[in-house]
């Protein structure tokens, strides 16, 4: 993975993480990687990866369980509020975007209505 | 812990490192960076034992370094030292005979990682192997510090994440990991901290990922901030 | 310790090797001499093989001292300052490499001198010729200016007095160079000072043995001498050692 080393890497992986939860790639309930295995896998830092895992915890999107591992969380509602946290997310960038090229929010809907 | 106070190295008039205090601690990947001649291998020397300060002191568990702290700090130089007669299988052997936290397993599997084979000699192989062959075998012992001088020198872009994730495999809890190198991208995810060295003094040591959320700036950008007006000749 | 010593042999081991071959040849010949009955090749080659016992101990700690050389002042120095033994067991190692293959060196040509007069007391007629070369060497050898008279307990002296006075000379080597690597580094001249503070040592310890009276017994001399040799040879490693601890930067 290719990171934006002017942004915190625990948030971009934490990103990463969330999208393959609401995709389904990590389905509710599965095992992640511990936290060596997955600054391995994404070749970050240990502690980065941990912290990682602090800030799903503390979104209530994964649970630790003690001598177990981490676990993606089981609570369907949890995971469509993050689908819809995310879908803002990327509304929002496309806003940014629209609107720096001079385009209003109506055209901008028009737009999208008019997409196939 | 490992700690300098103070420390100085001269070389005739020059200075090598000049008055460098700094702690580091265990849980930390630090990325000593700086240009060429700033002093980093130096100060890594003088950790290891094999070069005397001039003057200050350098500590690992609050002792001076010594015969006792090189049992638990690996060091890896950027240059080869191995006996010309050497096998890579001989390399091992010689490890083995002298440090009681050198695993011949480990060995055998990182020189497999790393497409190497135990019947070549030392001698004739290419730089890019002979890096290979010193990460292995530095990284095959379980030491407590680990001190990497440019392990991503004469390594090409596949080799090199093969050996992030090595590094990144012994980094835990009770280990010190330090990495120099001018390929300060190649560090950017792997460090937790950096050590900026400039012309032997201590510039600062930055915590990364509260520099990314704080200010929004990169390790490199940070490296260009402080050697930016310095000829950048290093960072190839 | 043992270790260490194990690789100081693989350092020298080629050349060690090559010696052998070489006092082998020479074996050879004389064999070749003493069945075939050329006298003279005999008798030569044993000359040969009494010179390359002597050679082969200068070589050995020649090379011991250049070996040291370049395990202080090249890359090399890492494979022994990075691991964790004391300047003190590293030099140790090499003191006492050094010696034994000397002592083992002198072991073996002492066996195959033995051996070879045997062989030609067996054959009755190179017997007489090669006695006579054997004397006549050892007409030539003579110490503190008297003749040497030809018995086990001097030969035994000799040969460990030849030892130790090599021993201090080679530890008296190892000091200069130990000194040039850790104190002289980077000034000018420094490599001349060290031989020249190599030479002084020297001198000062044949100007020490040259106080010993020499009213004893020729073998009780060579033993003072020895004991004397040992004592500096001691005194020059601790210092040694100790300034590799202290001082020096590989």
């Amino acid at each position: 993975m290719q990171f934006d080393p002017m942004r915190p890497i625990w948030l971009q992986v934490m990103g990463e993480i969330e999208t393959s939860i609401v995709t389904g790639v990590r389905a509710p309930g599965e095992k992640l990687p511990g936290g060596r295995d997955l600054a391995m896998l994404y070749g970050i830092n240990p502690n980065t990866a941990a912290r990682v895992y602090q800030e799903l915890e503390k979104a209530g999107l994964c649970e630790t369980r003690r001598g177990m591992g981490t676990f993606v969380t089981g609570d369907a509602q949890r995971i469509t509020e993050l689908r819809i946290e995310l879908a803002r997310q990327a509304v929002q960038e496309f806003m940014v975007k629209i609107d720096s090229l001079g385009v209003s929010k109506e055209e901008a809907v028009k737009m999208i209505s008019e997409m196939e | 812990m490992l700690e300098s106070r103070e420390l100085t190295k001269s070389f005739g008039s020059v200075v090598a490192v000049d008055h460098v205090s700094l702690k580091l601690e265990a849980g930390h990947v630090y990325a000593m960076l700086g240009p060429n001649g700033s002093g980093k291998t130096t100060w890594m020397k003088m950790a290891a034992g094999l070069i005397k300060p001039t003057s200050g002191q350098i500590l690992y568990e609050e002792r001076p370094v010594g015969v006792e702290s090189r049992r638990h700090i690996a060091y890896m130089s950027t240059e080869p030292y191995f006996y010309n007669w050497m096998t890579i299988r001989d390399v091992g052997r010689y490890y083995e005979d002298f440090f009681e936290d050198f695993s011949m397993e480990r060995y055998k599997e990182l020189i497999g990682r790393m497409e190497l084979r135990e019947d070549m000699k030392t001698r004739t192989l290419s730089s890019g192997m002979m890096a290979k062959l010193k990460i292995a075998v530095t990284l095959a012992r379980d030491a407590k510090v680990y001190m990497l001088d440019e392990p991503f020198n004469g390594i090409d872009l596949l080799a090199r994440d093969e050996i992030r994730t090595c590094i990144l495999q012994f980094a835990s809890e009770d280990k010190i990991l330090l990495l120099s190198s001018h390929l300060v991208e190649e560090m950017e995810a792997v460090a937790d901290r950096a050590i900026f060295i400039k012309q032997g003094h201590l510039e600062e040591i930055v915590d990364l990922e509260t520099m990314r959320t704080e200010y929004g700036i990169s390790m490199a950008d940070r490296y260009r901030q402080i050697y930016g007006h310095e000829e950048v000749t290093s960072n190839v | 310790m043992f270790k260490l010593m194990k690789y100081e042999f693989r350092k020298t081991q080629a050349t060690k090797l090559i010696l052998l071959a070489i006092i082998a040849i020479a074996e050879i010949a004389f064999l070749i001499g003493l069945y075939g009955n050329y006298d003279m090749t005999a008798g030569l080659s044993i000359v040969a093989l009494v010179f390359l016992s002597f050679l082969g101990v200068f070589v050995v700690g020649l090379e011991s001292i250049t070996i040291l050389h370049r395990d202080m002042n090249t890359r090399q120095s890492y494979m022994l300052f990075m691991t964790p033994n004391s300047s003190y067991k590293i030099l140790g190692a090499k003191v006492l490499e050094c010696g034994l293959s000397i002592l083992l060196a002198g072991a073996f040509v002492f066996a195959l001198g033995a051996l070879d007069i045997t062989l030609a007391v067996a054959r009755e007629q190179g017997l007489n010729s090669l006695w006579e070369m054997i004397q006549n060497f050892l007409s030539h050898i003579t110490i503190n200016g008297r003749q040497l008279e030809i018995d086990a307990p001097i030969l035994a002296a000799t040969f460990l007095n030849i030892l130790t006075s090599w021993i201090m000379t080679i530890v008296s080597a190892y000091l200069a160079v130990v000194i040039s690597a850790a104190l002289l580094n980077g000034k000018k001249f420094n490599g001349l000072i060290s031989f020249v503070l190599f030479l002084l040592l020297n001198w000062g310890a044949a100007k020490l043995l040259g106080l010993i009276p020499d009213t004893m017994s020729s073998v009780a001399t060579l033993l003072v001498y020895v004991a004397v040799e040992l004592v500096l040879s001691a005194i020059m490693y601790v210092v040694t050692a100790e300034i590799m601890e202290r001082k020096l930067s590989v």
